[in-house]
């Protein structure tokens, strides 16, 4: 079973279905904490010069023959046109609030080759691709998808560390921090297991030196966390019993949220409906599983889940078919 | 410091934790968590707040015979008993 560290562990997680073509601002999120994931591993592994609580990197840390592909990208951005920097650790993860697209696009470069290589992340077609009007208007569009098996261990195994007695490792204390800043915390815990996460973090603030001195520090913009997390708010607004979100009355807020696959059929059975989306599925190349079937099954689509609600769109003719809406775990 | 501790050390240890076993099973948390919360793992805790700590070879081992007593078709309260049988 092979291995990765700490910031690719986390790369894993706050890569998985962002779009891989353009820098929305999801991405730019999770990359600046991929950014500063660098940083704690550096700090982790001694990778510092260190004067008390000063630490120092200098270019010559980059010409090391040992220092991986997506270390060298973020040292090379951080340090930028410096020899030698001298901060903080809290200062170091601050840093990375400053860099421009320009450099996340090399962060993000380094990273995808590194991971690529080791066949832990792959591009693959975006899941809007397989919505009607995408598929009939020939638009290409593309995202990252994570290992399905690797994924889940680093996810399940962050949960029960997080949300069983007893002490936490290092790696899961700043961990939850860079999901917190990266505002992927809804991706792998639920609302409830989400009061007992915040409660361990008070605990670590108590017990842990590292986590006092890094949960304070914030490196997310509220209007980009606010951005991403619109969705999650939209889908608290509303809720029905076959669905919940804005989305379901309003699609055309937020297509990569609502993802419309026409059936065959006028007024298909659910069978029908559940083998239609499943043909798409895989005419596009993605890894589905099949959690619940039933009038609106829940489909596990590259790693996230999704009900598919029954629909109609209309146009001078209707098309009968289904949505594709991510399931709401934090709701 | 705590490190987490490398897959070759958990390979190495006679008594790992839940998110060990996580890592070296694959499964998911809340199921293994079932688990031994219906008694279908073996587990030993000093006291009520500390780590739960599964000896690996026995806790990998049981893994597997529920799942392939799952393949199987069997339930759970069956897989139970066919457990305690064993034992």
């Amino acid at each position: 079973m092979k291995e990765f560290s700490f910031a690719q562990n986390f790369s894993i997680i706050a890569l998985n279905a962002q779009n891989s073509l353009h820098l929305t601002t999801a991405k730019i999120v999770s990359l600046r904490c991929m950014a500063a994931a660098v940083m704690l591993e550096k700090y982790l592994d001694k990778g510092f010069t260190k004067a008390g609580e000063v630490l120092t990197i200098t270019t010559e840390d980059l010409q090391s023959a040992a220092i991986p592909t997506y270390q060298e990208s973020v040292v090379k951005v951080i340090l930028g046109k410096k020899e030698t920097m001298s901060l903080t650790l809290p200062e170091y993860l601050r840093k990375v609030t400053k860099l421009s697209g320009k450099m996340l696009k090399e962060v993000e470069h380094g990273f995808a080759i590194s991971l690529k290589e080791e066949n832990a992340i792959e591009e693959i077609p975006a899941l809007l691709g397989c919505d009607l009007e995408y598929v009939t208007a020939g638009i290409s569009m593309r995202e990252y998808r994570s290992q399905t098996d690797l994924y889940r261990r680093i996810a399940e195994s962050l949960r029960a560390e997080s949300l069983e007695e007893g002490n936490m490792t290092d790696e899961a204390i700043l961990m939850l921090w860079l999901l917190r800043e990266s505002g992927c915390l809804y991706d792998l815990f639920s609302k409830i297991e989400l009061k007992r996460v915040a409660e361990r973090m008070i605990e670590m603030l108590d017990s842990s030196a590292l986590a006092k001195q890094i949960y304070p520090v914030i490196i997310h913009k509220s209007i980009e966390t606010a951005v991403k997390n619109f969705l999650n708010m939209k889908k608290e607004v509303m809720s029905t019993p076959t669905g919940s979100g804005i989305n379901f009355i309003f699609p055309l807020i937020e297509r990569s949220q609502s993802v419309f696959i026409d059936t065959e059929e006028y007024f298909a059975n659910k069978e029908d409906r559940l083998r239609d989306v499943i043909a798409r599925l895989e005419s596009q190349g993605h890894h589905y599983s099949v959690i619940r079937t039933g009038e609106v099954p829940l489909i596990k689509i590259d790693n996230v889940l999704y009900e598919a609600v029954p629909s109609a769109k209309q146009y001078p003719v209707p098309v009968h078919g289904v949505r594709l809406r991510k399931h709401p775990l934090s709701l | 410091m705590s490190r987490q501790r490398s897959i070759e050390k958990i390979l190495a240890s006679q008594f790992i934790s839940i998110g060990e076993l996580v890592r070296l099973t694959g499964c998911r948390y809340s199921t293994l968590k079932f688990y031994t919360e219906e008694g279908m793992l073996p587990f030993e805790q000093e006291e009520e707040k500390l780590t739960r700590r599964f000896p690996r070879v026995e806790a990998i081992d049981t893994i597997k015979e529920i799942q392939e007593l799952k393949k199987q078709g069997h339930s759970i309260p069956e897989i139970k008993a066919k457990l305690n049988k064993g034992t």
